[in-house]
């Protein structure tokens, strides 16, 4: 005995076509072509839907904390998030892969980048002022870092003053676990620039660590 | 390899992104280089607890359910750019050929009968070859179902605790086997909880484990005598889905995390499990 019985499931199936290729004698009368149509536009419609959602949906949490860590603003951030899933509902088509969390994201940060870039927010690349941060840290031991690296706060403060570049990789390598591979192909670059990006990132948000805990000390 | 390169490379090193060789030559050199071990481990220490306490902003269940309407408002007032290319083209082309047979003859219950008959003696003779891919699929189609299920209904775990003594035993309790319970906290997979689920038409237990922000979400139940011993491993919808059988249990592992990080819990949970 089947542990479920596959001729069940089966079956159903002949039996809808059956039940399509009956409406189909119908289609002389133009009203009921059009009917048929619409409801078939409408079942279509209510499917893509679901089996999008389906694949997206649990990857909202990723796709928000992502946008939130570009933007870093709530608002701006859900507004990215929604915009972002019609954009990839309407591709949904095209996405044949497996990685949909990959895909998704992509797609997040292209439009936060986009809005990024419109509100001239952008500290996108790595020229910020090196003079005002880097001060006062000289006595800061990696021992003295250590014990500060569970201030949530702290960490969240510090990456805020990151360009975004380097937010993106910070967020996508400790938080979703990318591999160089799939971050490369969300972030854009070449897979040969992940490791000194992320190496680059991981250096100046201790430097920032650093210059934090120096002056509340 | 001198210490400038090692140095260069260590994030490569720490984040196991390296090809065997240039590994292989970065652990001599860590072996032979007090400073520049020293320097790895406060390295690798400090973003891992960075890493570990990075706020993570999860979304509001409000902005959830915008999305889901406005993606709704989207499929109905443009349904036909966002079908699949062709389909709605489809139900016209496909007109004459089966008009063409269905003029001739006239539609009745006794054709409706034959259809099915038909259907039926084509399905009992092809289904069994297809049974086993097709067992699979559905099989992980319901796993990943309940994951996914678990993780937005809020309610991942119906004994909430990182003690295996504790999930242990109220799982006993419920099922009619006694699934293996391991906690991998050491190893950075904390055991979160158990819960009972409802899977290939059997309770089956499902234990679940935290990987950084990430759920794994282990379906144990016990392993039938007909199975071939094998380890199969499958991406679906964005998911990656593990499977290995040990002499008395089937476990399925299904998580967003990667394959390989994947395969790692499942050699962490093996290693830990009492052999008998």
């Amino acid at each position: 005995m089947p542990r479920y019985d596959p001729n069940k499931i089966a079956m159903a199936l002949p039996l809808k076509t059956a039940d399509a290729s009956q409406t189909e004698d119908f289609e002389s009368d133009p009203k009921i072509v059009k009917f048929v149509v619409v409801k078939k536009r409408e079942e279509q419609a209510k499917e893509e839907v679901t089996s999008f959602e389906e694949a997206m949906l649990p990857h909202l949490d990723a796709a928000h904390n992502l946008a939130k860590w570009l933007l870093r603003n709530e608002q701006d951030a859900q507004d990215v998030v929604q915009e972002a899933y019609l954009r990839a509902f309407r591709s949904f088509s095209g996405f044949h892969g497996t990685n949909g969390r990959a895909w998704l994201l992509t797609i997040v940060r292209n439009t936060s980048y986009t809005l990024l870039k419109k509100s001239h927010a952008i500290d996108l690349t790595t020229n910020f002022d090196e003079e005002i941060h880097a001060t006062g840290h000289d006595s800061v031991s990696p021992a003295t870092i250590l014990e500060h690296s569970e201030d949530a706060q702290l960490i969240k403060e510090a990456m805020d003053e990151l360009p975004a570049e380097f937010r993106e990789i910070l967020i996508l390598r400790h938080q979703e676990g990318f591999s160089y591979k799939e971050i490369a192909d969300i972030a854009q670059i070449p897979s040969g620039t992940v490791m000194s990006r992320l190496a680059r990132a991981r250096a100046k948000l201790k430097e920032r660590l650093e210059t934090r805990i120096g002056m509340e000390k | 390899m001198n210490c400038e390169e090692a140095i260069k490379l260590m994030d490569g090193y720490l984040d196991g992104e390296l090809d065997p060789i240039t590994s292989q030559a970065i652990e001599q050199h860590l072996r032979d280089c007090a400073r520049c071990d020293q320097a790895y481990k406060t390295h690798g220490s400090l973003i891992h607890a960075i890493g570990n306490a990075t706020p993570y902003f999860k979304a509001s269940a409000e902005l959830g359910e915008r999305i889901q309407s406005s993606l709704r408002e989207d499929a109905t007032e443009y349904p036909v750019r966002n079908g699949v290319p062709g389909a709605q083209i489809q139900f016209h082309k496909r007109q004459p050929e089966p008009r063409s047979i269905l003029s001739e003859i006239p539609w009745n219950w006794l054709g409706l009968a034959a259809a099915i008959t038909l259907a039926a003696i084509i399905v009992l003779n092809v289904a069994p070859r297809l049974q086993r891919p097709e067992a699979d699929r559905f099989l992980a189609t319901q796993l990943i179902a309940s994951h996914v299920r678990s993780l937005m209904a809020n309610h991942l775990t119906d004994v909430a605790s990182s003690d295996q003594h504790t999930v242990k035993p109220w799982l006993d309790a419920k099922l009619d086997f006694a699934p293996p319970v391991v906690d991998l906290s050491p190893k950075g997979l904390p055991l979160i909880g158990g819960r009972l689920d409802y899977l290939d038409n059997r309770p089956v237990a499902a234990l679940i484990y935290q990987r950084r922000q990430h759920f794994i979400n282990l379906f144990v139940w016990p392993a039938g005598s007909d199975t071939a011993r094998s380890t199969k491993a499958m991406a679906r919808q964005g998911y990656q889905l593990l499977h290995w059988e040990d002499s008395d249990f089937n476990y399925w592992a299904v998580s967003d995390i990667n394959d390989k990080e994947l395969q790692e819990f499942k050699q962490l949970f093996e290693d830990q499990i009492p052999h008998h």
